[in-house]
Order: structure tokens, then C-alpha cells, then sequence
């Protein structure tokens, strides 16, 4: 980077312009530029930015959609009202408990599966074994909650057909039912995801891995140290930047999880998927007249306690040095 | 197991060696078989005859390979959804992967002022659950425009839901390119337009391949604003109405299911296989060094 600003200047001074024409020739590539950014700009603008501060300014109204009365600002009465319903640090808790079940699989698993991966020498095997890790990642979203649907399935699913059928643990009367609310749903979401993210963090990993070099562990097995400390003193300490991209980005994709828990809770307050996600969901597009402003004040609630901890996170897992 | 005093044993050593490779390559198997058993187990489905879907073992006692060409002839709704999600894809991807690269380039080989501001809001914009809480105001602006279950308005939002890590990944893609290879076209009198076409665009082909793959996977896949936007079975994409089938008899019994369900999810994942080497290298350049 540096050599090229180097050389950039370089041409600039040597170019026998006049100072004129130099700033009318910046001031064209800086146009350009912009009509290179626009279409980008207008839809981040018009889907991402903007509706994130309508929201924020709904939530402070008594936005009804299906209301033809125009909304009133009423300060932060939604946000008092949400605080103090017990329901909403409910669903806080419930999103919480749910990131607490996902977060160790999907990082600890990955990790050893991409410190074995890492050691196989063959060519040919360890494209192979990047090719199968991947299929998973390149499964739409949709169709990943809707395979395992059928795998978590009372009738026909396999697990159930494995506990029962096969290994008689279970019998059809006290087989466990594993998805639509019941207490067993988040742990069987939290399993789905690790299947899911498993080869992606695994190639993350791998990614990692790679950048060691190679002589460094060799010196230390010499040495006499264990693979153990070897793992702890270089592995880690290199695995570090990737490992806190990971938890940061997992835990707000896991915080904010919604299509999961549409296509497998539904809308009973009591069962554990319903999250802050869900809450808001059911009050802006369910509930009586869509009451958007208190369905909005219970997003921002819920988006900002996120952002709290991630900056948090941020701080802990941050490599030192 | 002291491995300064294996390697002064070079004939057991080699066996100590080999010992932990078999190990290393059955634990890493295992790994494979459970990536790879539910879509077998699916693929078996789709071939099961309806007795052998309900009885649950893997292996079929009567195979029925008539139920892909079934589900086409006798569920109405199939092509039409098969289509919502071919045009609706394919345009989000399309038009995502263009601002992408656009604005890819523009921030790194164009330099403008407040660069830096829009980069940070991208990457702002990664962390906040933007998806989630902006749906709120997606339904009021797609209501506003007349978009409410109009198949094609789904595009509109669907764009935005990787443009802004399509931007970051071409970005630092676009950041292996010299700079001085941008100047010297300009020198050579080539506009931005063609540097970007003709240059620096088959350089950053890798990562073409992984932000094509990322928009496809995530349009193709979306759950959330379909279901939320659009009202009517035969408005919706493929996944969505599968995810609400229930199994059962009929038209949607599970060998039914698990047919469609095949020729859904099928496409990405050879796509991806053929372009799977260059797939790795993008990911490498753009996701992993950015």
C-alpha cells in the first residue's frame, strides 16, 4: 500500500498539467466515482438506512399500520411499556439461552474438525474434504430449516425412526418431540446450526491455519513440546482474529435468528421460541391493528442490548498486543 | 507419547504415525457422513414408493422413480413457484453482483472523498440486525409503492440483503489489483468504465464467482420478507411454499416432498461443485483477507 501512494505521487508530479486541469480531472474522477457508487448507495439508503431510522422514529409513536388514525409522538411510552412487560425480558432471555446452546458448537467443533483437516497431506482427499464441507453452506437458508424439519419429524423423521425403530430407546408413545415449541426446540435448532455453519467455519478456520507456517510447530515438537502446548502457544494465538470474527458475527446472527423460529415455534408466548424476534414480529404483523410503534420500541430494544454485548465481546475476545 | 523420542525410532515411528492418521481420517469421516446423511436420506426419499416412505428404513424395498415427473404433472403450483424463484434469483443476483463491483471499484481504484463513511456504514450495517428490525419499515415502503405479494417486488428488498458484504468482498478484491495497472490504463486513455470491464474485472474473477454464489444462495433461500410480503401460494418462491407444506398424503406426500425439495436445492450445489477451485481462492481473497 504504501509503495503504490508512493508511486501514485510520483505520476502526479511528473505529469506536466497545470494545477487547473489537475483539479478538473480530480474533480471528474470524484464524479465518476459517485455515479459508480450510486446505484448501491440508493438501494443500502433506501432498504437499509432509511428503514432503520423509520423504525427508530416509530417507535417512538403509536404507529397502528391498519389504524387510519394518523400516529401521535409519544415519547419513550413504548419503550416503559416494554420494559416493564415481563414478557419482553423473556424473550430477551430466550434469544440469549438459544445463543448460549449455539455459540460453543459452532466454534469448538469447527476448530477440531479444521485441525484435523489441516494435517491431511493428500491433495486430492483435502479438496474433497473442502468440497463436502461446503455443501451445507451452499444450502439456502430455507431449504436448511425445511430438511431438518423432516429430520426432527415425529412420523417419518430418521432420528426419531433411530430412537425408536432401531435402537428401541424410545417407544412411538414417549418419542421425543423435538420441534413446534415444545422445551426440546431450541436445543434441536441449536444442533441444525452447528450442521449448518460446521463447514464454513471449519474452511474459516483452515484459512487460518494456513497462514502459520509450518516450520513453527515442527521446531517446537523437537523441542519436546506437546501437542497440546503447541495447540495453546501458536495455533491459538494465530486462530485469534478469525476466532472473535466469529463469535462477534455468530452471536448477532444468533441473537437475531427469526426465520427458525417462524418455520419451527409459531406464535404461543409461552413456548421458548418466542424471542424478542418473534415479539416483535407478532405485534407488528399479527396482533389487533399492527401496533408498529410498540413492535418497533421492542426491535430497538432488543437490536441495542445486542450491540451492548457485542462491544463487549469486541473488548474480551480483541487479540492483545 | 513422547514425540522427541518416536522420531529416534524411525521404524516405529512411522507406525505411530500411520496409527494417527487412520484415526485422524475416521474422525474426519464421520464429520462427512454427518454433513452428507440428511440430503441422502433425503434423496432416498424421493425415490421411496409411498409404503416404504412411511416405514422409515434408508434402504427402499420398492424403488419409484416416477415421482419427479409426478410432482410437475399433478402439483399446479410447482412451475409457477419454480419460477418466482428462477426470475427472482437471478435478477437479485444480477443486479447485486453490478452495484457490487461498481462500488467495489469505485471505492478502491477511485478513491472518492467519504469513502471511509461509506465503508463504515457497510460495515456497521454487517453487525446491526438490520434485517430483522428494518422489516417493519420494508412493508410500509413496499405497501407505499403497491408491491404487497407482487412476486417481482421481492427483488427490490432482496438486493440489499448481501449488498453490502458484496461490496466489502469486492472491495478487497479489488484491492490485490496494482493501482498501478488502473493508472496505466487511464494513461493508455481507457475511461473507468472500460478499465473495469476489460482490466480489472477478469482479475478479480474469484471473487465474482463467490459474491454470485453468496446472492444466490441467500435469494434463492429467503424466508422471511417472502413470507412476509407476499400473501398467495402461487406469489411465492419454491422454499417458502415447501416450508409450509406439511407432509401427508396426496399431492404432498413425503416422497412428493422430498422430489421437490431435490430439484430445489440440486442446482446450488452443483453449480458450486463445478466452480468450487475458484470458489476457494475467492473466498480466500475477498472474505477471509477482508
Amino acid at each position: 500500500m504504501v509503495e503504490t501512494t508512493a508511486s501514485d505521487r510520483m505520476t502526479t508530479s511528473l505529469a506536466p498539467q497545470s494545477r487547473l486541469a489537475e483539479r478538473l480531472a480530480a474533480l471528474r474522477n470524484t464524479m465518476s466515482a459517485w455515479w459508480f457508487l450510486l446505484p448501491a448507495i440508493v438501494f443500502f439508503v433506501g432498504y437499509q438506512v432509511y428503514p432503520i431510522f423509520r423504525v427508530l422514529w416509530i417507535s417512538f409513536t403509536d404507529y397502528e399500520f391498519l389504524s387510519s388514525d394518523p400516529a401521535q409522538f409519544v415519547g419513550f411510552a413504548n419503550y416503559i411499556t416494554a420494559l416493564n412487560d415481563p414478557l419482553m425480558w423473556a424473550s430477551l432471555w430466550r434469544a440469549a439461552l438459544f445463543t448460549l446452546m449455539f455459540l460453543p458448537g459452532t466454534i469448538i467443533l469447527p476448530l477440531l474438525l479444521a485441525i484435523l483437516i489441516d494435517k491431511v497431506t493428500n491433495a486430492k482427499l483435502a479438496t474433497f474434504y473442502r468440497v463436502v464441507l461446503l455443501i451445507p453452506a451452499v444450502i439456502p437458508s430455507t431449504l436448511v430449516f425445511v430438511l431438518w424439519k423432516w429430520m426432527y419429524n415425529y412420523q417419518v423423521g430418521p432420528i426419531n425412526h433411530f430412537l425408536v425403530d432401531v435402537t428401541g430407546l424410545f417407544t412411538l408413545q414417549n418419542a421425543p418431540q423435538w420441534l413446534g415449541g415444545t422445551p426440546l426446540t431450541l436445543p434441536a435448532i441449536a444442533v441444525m446450526e452447528w450442521w449448518w455453519g460446521l463447514g464454513y467455519h471449519t474452511i474459516f478456520f483452515l484459512a487460518g491455519l494456513a497462514a502459520i507456517p509450518k516450520d513453527l510447530p515442527e521446531a517446537a515438537r523437537i523441542d519436546g513440546a506437546s501437542e497440546w502446548k503447541i495447540f495453546w502457544h501458536i495455533t491459538r494465538p494465530a486462530l485469534a482474529p478469525i476466532m472473535m470474527i466469529l463469535v462477534v458475527l455468530r452471536f448477532g446472527s444468533a441473537m437475531a435468528v427469526i426465520d427458525e423460529y417462524l418455520i419451527f415455534g409459531g406464535f404461543n408466548r409461552d413456548t421458548p421460541t418466542y424471542t424478542w424476534t418473534i415479539f416483535m414480529y407478532d405485534q407488528a404483523f399479527k396482533l389487533g391493528l399492527w401496533r408498529q410503534g410498540f413492535a418497533a420500541a421492542i426491535g430497538m430494544i432488543g437490536a441495542l442490548g445486542m450491540m451492548v454485548v457485542m462491544v463487549i465481546l469486541i473488548r474480551i475476545f480483541r487479540p492483545k498486543g | 507419547m513422547s514425540d522427541a523420542a518416536l522420531s529416534a525410532k524411525p521404524e516405529r515411528s512411522w507406525f505411530a504415525e500411520n496409527k494417527a492418521s487412520i484415526i485422524r481420517h475416521g474422525v474426519i469421516n464421520i464429520f462427512m457422513l454427518i454433513i452428507l446423511a440428511p440430503l441422502a436420506w433425503v434423496l432416498m426419499m424421493s425415490i421411496k414408493s409411498r409404503p416404504d416412505a412411511m416405514r422409515g428404513d434408508f434402504w427402499p424395498r420398492k424403488f419409484d422413480f416416477g415421482t419427479y415427473a409426478y410432482v410437475f404433472e399433478k402439483i399446479d403450483t410447482l412451475p409457477v413457484n419454480l419460477w418466482n424463484s428462477i426470475y427472482v434469483t437471478g435478477l437479485t443476483t444480477l443486479f447485486t453482483s453490478i452495484f457490487a463491483i461498481l462500488a467495489g471499484y469505485a471505492l478502491v481504484h477511485m478513491r472518492p472523498k467519504g469513502g471511509g463513511i461509506i465503508v463504515a456504514a457497510l460495515l456497521v450495517s454487517l453487525y446491526f440486525p438490520t434485517r430483522v428490525v428494518s422489516i417493519i419499515s420494508v412493508y410500509e415502503i413496499q405497501s407505499y409503492l403497491g408491491l404487497i405479494n407482487k412476486t417481482w417486488g421481492l427483488i427490490l428488498p432482496y438486493i440489499t440483503l448481501n449488498l453490502a458484504i458484496s461490496i466489502l468482498i469486492m472491495r478487497s478484491v479489488f484491492q490485490l489489483v496494482p493501482h498501478e495497472v488502473v493508472e496505466a490504463a487511464k494513461v493508455d486513455g481507457a475511461g473507468p468504465v472500460r478499465t473495469l470491464w476489460e482490466i480489472v474485472l477478469p482479475m478479480a474473477r474469484n471473487g465474482l464467482v463467490v459474491i454470485f454464489i453468496v446472492n444466490f444462495v441467500t435469494a434463492w433461500g429467503e424466508f422471511l420478507l417472502c413470507s412476509t410480503l407476499t400473501n398467495d401460494q402461487t406469489a411465492r418462491t419454491m422454499p417458502v411454499v415447501l416450508a409450509g407444506a406439511q407432509g401427508g398424503l396426496g399431492q404432498w406426500s413425503w416422497p412428493n416432498l422430498a422430489a421437490v425439495y431435490m430439484i430445489v436445492v440440486t442446482p446450488g450445489i452443483i453449480a458450486f461443485t463445478f466452480a468450487q477451485k475458484l470458489f476457494f481462492k475467492g473466498l480466500m481473497e475477498g472474505v477471509v483477507k477482508g
